[in-house]
């Protein structure tokens, strides 16, 4: 009958769609694995960065850099100008991933441009570029080289474009959207402020296992310390490392949530096509079922006849 | 004393060494256990550790070393192990 072989149509068509779904969720599961080494091994750098601007960081040389001064307003002559850098994958099939990152970055430009502020965006990864060709919006920058295995150097690449404008005085702030790769199932999207350099009190509320290390100068127990330069010239030296350090992990963090998304879209996809799956066999063999009864009522039928 | 090598991209190196040669941003700095609470950028050349009868070397470049409380960290922009 044409409706069982639709059925076995379908049955197959699923049973496929499963096979992809179930080879997409390993794969992202192994890549997961290393991404996720990638974002832990880079912990104890930041974690050592941060400590050594903190313990130079006084309050009176924190006025002399240009990447920690908040730059005055535009109505009182600063720049007009803010960056956001938008970080997406390459890749999609991972659930709501780069749409929920899409979607924080409008809201900062929102807030920024509401703020009176003229918005550069930086795009890195396919999906975040697509959208934004789409909706007609100019991008300061595309990269689509960077993919799902990012380096220092691409961080460095990066940040040293945005810090040549920040310290130029052509932008007012810089900041990061990136996923926050709490854990392989919970990658919210966040924005980061880069640039000028928080110090002080966190933003993101309580301490949470991983947060960001942050710089904020404290009391001088280094009084005795030999430095080579002067603390000046260190904390001068040691700020463009950390903005770069931040963008790294941004890009790893962003990296590692994007496998871990698509390992969790993977799997609701594998697991949906079970179940459809097992909708669609009771189905046939009940379709099946009905026929082979009717079949032997007409024989039974025939037989009567006679 | 302890020393630890580290690059943004991950842990180098992290054990107890008794003498380290950094490549400083004006020289070469030699650190034995129990050095002052010290500072420096790092140039770019070899970073030596000595552990016992072992040295390992690293190509650095960038960054800062640290010796705080006998501890040394090699906090570097790039780092790798040399090649021998």
């Amino acid at each position: 009958m044409a409706k069982t072989r639709a059925l076995k149509r379908r049955i197959r068509s699923v049973e496929s769609t499963r096979k992809i779904t179930r080879t997409m969720e390993m794969v992202a599961t192994s890549k997961l694995k290393r991404a996720q080494d990638r974002v832990v091994a880079a912990r104890p750098y930041a974690a050592a960065l941060a400590a050594a601007i903190s313990d130079l960081l006084t309050p009176e040389l924190a006025e002399r850099f240009a990447l920690l001064r908040r730059p005055p307003s535009p109505a009182k002559g600063g720049p007009a100008r803010a960056a956001v850098l938008l970080l997406t994958s390459n890749r999609g099939l991972a659930g709501a991933f780069n749409a929920n990152l899409i979607g924080a970055a409008r809201e900062r430009i929102g807030a920024l441009e509401g703020a009176g502020y003229e918005v550069d965006l930086y795009a890195v990864g396919k999906k975040g570029i697509k959208y934004f060709q789409f909706v007609k919006r100019r991008l300061a920058l595309a990269r689509l080289d960077i993919g799902d295995r990012p380096t220092a150097l691409h961080a460095e690449d990066l940040a040293q474009q945005l810090m040549a404008e920040y310290e130029a005085g052509r932008l007012a702030s810089v900041d990061v959207v990136y996923a926050h790769f709490k854990s392989p199932l919970s990658t919210p999207p966040m924005v980061m402020r880069v640039m000028p350099i928080e110090t002080g009190g966190r933003t993101d509320g309580p301490a949470d296992r991983g947060s960001k290390p942050s710089v904020r100068p404290r009391v001088r127990l280094s009084a005795n310390y030999i430095l080579k330069p002067g603390a000046g010239e260190l904390v001068g030296a040691l700020l463009p490392l950390y903005v770069t350090n931040a963008v790294y992990r941004a890009l790893v963090e962003t990296a590692a949530s994007e496998h871990g998304a698509r390992r969790t879209a993977m799997k609701n996809a594998t697991d949906s096509a079970g179940d459809m799956l097992e909708i669609l066999r009771r189905t046939f063999n009940r379709a099946r079922q009905a026929q082979i009864t009717q079949e032997l009522a007409e024989i039974v039928g025939g037989a009567e006849a006679l | 004393m302890r020393v630890s090598v580290v690059s943004p991209e991950q842990v180098l190196f992290e054990g107890d060494a008794s003498s380290v040669v950094a490549p400083a941003y004006d020289g070469q700095v030699g650190i034995l256990p129990r050095h002052a609470p010290f500072m420096a950028l790092l140039g770019e050349g070899t970073l030596a550790i000595r552990t016992g009868d072992e040295e390992s070397r690293f190509g650095v470049s960038g960054g800062f070393i640290q010796v705080v409380d006998n501890v040394v960290r090699v906090v570097a922009e790039r780092a790798q192990p040399a090649a021998v």
